[in-house]
């Protein structure tokens, strides 16, 4: 599995391993982080989901009472007052006002539906019958615009969450199976790259020195022999201390070198 | 002696007529209705009575398409029986079509005060209350010119006149409008069948102010109950009551002066008939409040019980003869019988049984 995600192209310095190390921290932090998010939007999501399933049922009851409230008032007005409604009606009554909900850094619009009670456009209409049940067919039906109101924030809202749970998930699945192996693949490489580095750098260190002592060696022996030599001019010098053409040392000739 | 020479012209159409109340549903018709499943069934049990007016319907038609179906019917059996009526009959026969035109004219007025392309109004208007010149209304295209050129030519000029001008159609709610002139419409009727040398004297004098009392009453009734809470203002409300009836002068009075249902129960105590309602709907319990209008136990509104004596009236008056009142009667309960067959239809189509039988059938 590591193998797969592959490491990123990085110099394997130590200042990059300092940044991967940081990076890893920083993924490890919000992956856990960005987890519970994606917990608490599904915790509200199943919530919405429950309130949904309630909503929808009940809506399901209230249109069909007001259907039937719609029937009552044919049956009373005893014809269709349909156009006449349409066309006395000119300010909305049912109002909604949008709000703005903010469940884990998740902007949720939320409706609220309130009545507007000094707006009555049609309030004589069926004056002469049939009255009562018009207005009552008017309540029923604000009554289920209202769960109409109410199951369209709750939809709104489980498509939103629905969208930010799998943009969160497809996050967390990314950064655990993705971003972590893969910072620690760089880790890793970067370390056995550094270690490699040590290696070779010890065994230069190590050839450098071997050399060294050869060298080292090979100086030695040489001192050594001209010691001898010197040690054998020497006597060769006392020798010739009786010739009178013993070598001027302070003259002009040149003395050999001493090597050490 | 009324009857003696009612039969040379008006004996076909009263003939006619009591033809047509025969073929109305009974009580055994609804039973079988009400136990319908579908659409299609109650279509079924329709048949015998309304026979090809349902056969252009397709299978499972929506309760408003029936409903149109139905009232087609019951429009060319009127236009039949206008087309064969005379004399005072064909008057009366036009009275009873002034009530579908003041609707239409409200509709029209509706759509002109909104601009709207009154041409497509056309098509909602209802088919009793169309006139000849009801598409001249389209060419308006204000209301002033409406109301100069166009209503008075209409044959309901007489009752725009005198309590309505140009202005007031253009501030008045359109229900005003229309309640002022059904208000007229019905003065103007009760005062025909009463005064009418045809009809002075005759049980057609007799039923049709009785039923047209009743109407009277029951709009000053509903008018009242309805207008509770809203912006009508008491002496607005008072010029919408019918000035007959049984409640005229002394109940119109304190209905006009009515705040609560309370007031109205006293008022309409000096009728027994319309406190019997009352009491029956538990309104005269003062707790009861605008709740009790709508459910009580027996699932009965008041306007349950109007329609349910409306219906009982109707009924009774095809007891007299020499009479074009049956016309009126059989109007009555064939509109019934719509709403009904509607009310049943709507029960089924929206699985809702427990309310199906809260129809009213008086045969």
């Amino acid at each position: 599995m590591s193998g797969a995600v592959g490491r990123e192209a990085v110099f394997p310095t130590r200042q990059s391993l300092g940044l991967m190390k940081s990076k890893l921290k920083g993924a490890e932090t919000g992956h856990s982080l960005l987890k519970r998010k994606s917990e608490a939007l599904t915790k509200r999501f199943r919530e919405i989901t429950r309130r949904i399933d309630e909503a929808k049922q009940k809506m399901g009851r209230v249109m069909q009472i007001a259907a039937f409230s719609l029937a009552e008032v044919s049956y009373a007005v005893g014809g269709d007052i349909g156009y006449q409604i349409q066309e006395s009606a000119k300010q909305a009554r049912f109002r909604v006002r949008a709000k703005q909900e903010n469940v884990s850094g998740v902007l949720l619009p939320h409706f609220e539906s309130y009545t507007e009670d000094s707006i009555n456009d049609f309030g004589l209409t069926g004056l002469g019958k049939g009255g009562q049940q018009v207005q009552r067919c008017r309540e029923t039906y604000a009554r289920a615009v209202e769960t109409l109101v109410e199951l369209a924030s709750l939809q709104t809202a489980f498509v939103i969450l629905d969208e930010v749970i799998k943009v969160v998930n497809r996050r967390v699945n990314a950064i655990e199976h993705v971003i972590i192996p893969r910072t620690e693949n760089t880790i890793k490489y970067i370390n056995s790259e550094l270690d490699e580095l040590d290696r070779e750098e010890f065994y230069r260190l190590k050839k450098v020195s071997g050399k060294k002592q050869r060298d080292v060696a090979a100086a030695d022996a040489e001192m050594e022999a001209a010691r001898e030599r010197q040690a054998a001019e020497q006597q060769s010098a006392l020798k010739l201390d009786e010739d009178p053409a013993a070598p001027d040392v302070l003259g002009e000739q040149e003395d050999t070198d001493v090597i050490f | 002696m009324e009857g003696l020479f009612f039969n040379v012209s008006s004996g076909y159409v009263e003939g006619i007529v009591r033809g047509y109340r025969n073929s109305l549903l009974s009580g055994q018709n609804y039973n079988n209705l009400t136990q319908c499943e579908t659409i299609d069934d109650v279509k079924l049990q329709l048949a015998p009575a309304y026979g090809d007016f349902l056969a252009a319907l397709p299978p499972n038609p929506s309760t408003s398409a029936l409903a149109g179906k139905m009232t087609d019917k019951l429009v060319a059996e009127f236009r039949y029986l206008m087309a064969q009526a005379t004399g005072s009959t064909a008057r009366f026969l036009e009275f009873l079509t002034y009530g579908y035109m003041i609707d239409n004219i409200a509709l029209l007025i509706t759509g002109t005060l909104h601009e709207r392309d009154t041409r497509e109004l056309l098509e909602r208007c209802h088919p009793l209350g169309w006139f000849e010149t009801l598409p001249v209304l389209c060419v308006a295209t204000n209301i002033e010119e409406l109301y100069n050129s166009v209503l008075i030519e209409t044959p309901l000029a007489g009752y725009f006149k005198g309590s309505l001008s140009h202005q007031d159609l253009d501030e008045l709610n359109i229900e005003i409008v229309r309640n002022t002139l059904y208000k007229n419409y019905l003065e103007d009727f009760h005062d025909f069948v009463t005064t009418h040398p045809d009809f002075r004297g005759t049980p057609t004098q007799e039923v049709m102010s009785e039923i047209l009392q009743f109407e009277a009453d029951r709009r000053a009734i509903n008018i009242t109950l309805n207008s509770f809470g809203t912006e009508l203002s008491k002496q607005e409300r008072r010029k919408l009551y019918p000035e007959f009836g049984k409640l005229y002068p002394e109940g119109s009075l304190m209905l006009s002066r009515a705040d609560d249902i309370e007031a109205v129960t006293l008022a309409v105590s000096i009728s027994a008939d319309y406190k019997a309602f009352f009491d029956a709907v538990g309104l005269t319990q003062g707790g009861a409040g605008m709740g009790g209008m709508s459910g009580n136990s027996d699932g009965k509104s008041l306007e349950d019980l109007f329609y349910q004596k409306e219906m009982e009236m109707s009924k009774i008056v095809f007891t007299r003869q020499f009479t074009p009142a049956v016309v009126y009667a059989w109007m009555r309960l064939k509109e019934q019988e719509i709403r009904n067959v509607t009310w049943i239809a709507e029960c089924i189509a929206q699985n809702q049984k427990e309310r199906i039988g809260n129809f009213i059938s008086v045969f």
